[in-house]
């Protein structure tokens, strides 16, 4: 076997695995893509420095979001002022919030708890505080959604107001 | 001698196969209802860093095989006519 061979069988060893991980790549993208039909609305909003959410029973919420563990929810991710990014780190969801445009993202919470939502495109001034809970309940536990007039505020609307 | 091509045409189909096989033959089979999007995008993330270090490792040791076979002090590279027999002049 000559020297050129050895070289060769490199070459053809490397494009495989990269043909092989840009299809499977792809192939997992696709099915990412694919939002189940049973999925429920939740529009997203962001703002300096804080998120809102609306369920399709128009039900709001501002700093925290109630879902249920096991239903799938479409986000409709929009802003109305800057560019941001609606975050769950735990779930791997990211999208940007862009205004005048609806992203759409989905997921499947599938253990019970709370979580982080968080702006992960910087945004200003409060970007760091723009924080919001997650809190994935059990079938059956619900607790009522507080109003989102009589909820807390997140730090980063209370920054705005202060 | 087979052509350096056809040993190409050959490595990526056999590499490609071979890992897919390799992949459902590990891959769990997924009782849940949904994607979940965390095990895929993690899942994904783990086989892409393994394939990354299988290229670095291919790489690297085809490097170090050819400095090793090719260096000219190897056995196979060493002729019968050194500097000395010819008084100093290349052959």
């Amino acid at each position: 076997m000559g020297h050129a061979t050895i070289e060769w069988v490199y070459v053809g060893v490397v494009i495989a695995i990269l043909v092989y991980i840009g299809a499977d790549a792809w192939n997992v993208e696709r099915l990412l893509e694919h939002v189940p039909e049973d999925a429920q609305v939740v529009r997203v909003t962001g703002q300096q420095w804080f998120w809102t959410f609306e369920h399709e029973d128009g039900t709001r919420e501002i700093g925290q979001l109630h879902l249920v563990k096991g239903q799938p929810y479409r986000f409709e991710v929009t802003s109305l002022d800057v560019i941001h990014a609606f975050n769950i780190p735990d779930y791997t969801t990211m999208m940007d919030a862009v205004p005048g445009r609806v992203n759409t993202v989905w997921l499947v919470p599938d253990q019970a708890g709370e979580y982080l939502i968080q702006c992960r495109e910087y945004c200003g001034f409060s970007h760091y505080q723009m924080r919001a809970t997650l809190i994935v309940e059990e079938p059956g536990a619900e607790a009522e959604i507080t109003n989102a007039a009589e909820s807390v505020p997140s730090k980063g609307a209370t920054a705005v107001a202060s | 001698m087979v052509s350096h091509s056809t040993i190409i045409l050959l490595l990526i189909p056999a590499v490609a196969i071979s890992l897919f096989g390799i992949d459902s033959a590990f891959a769990q089979e997924s009782t849940e209802r949904y994607i979940l999007h965390r095990v895929e995008i993690w899942g994904l993330f783990y086989r892409l860093m393994v394939v990354a270090f299988v290229i670095g490792a291919v790489v690297m040791g085809s490097i170090f095989f050819v400095v090793w076979r090719f260096r000219e002090s190897h056995p196979k590279n060493r002729s019968d006519i050194t500097p000395a027999k010819t008084g100093g002049t290349h052959h």
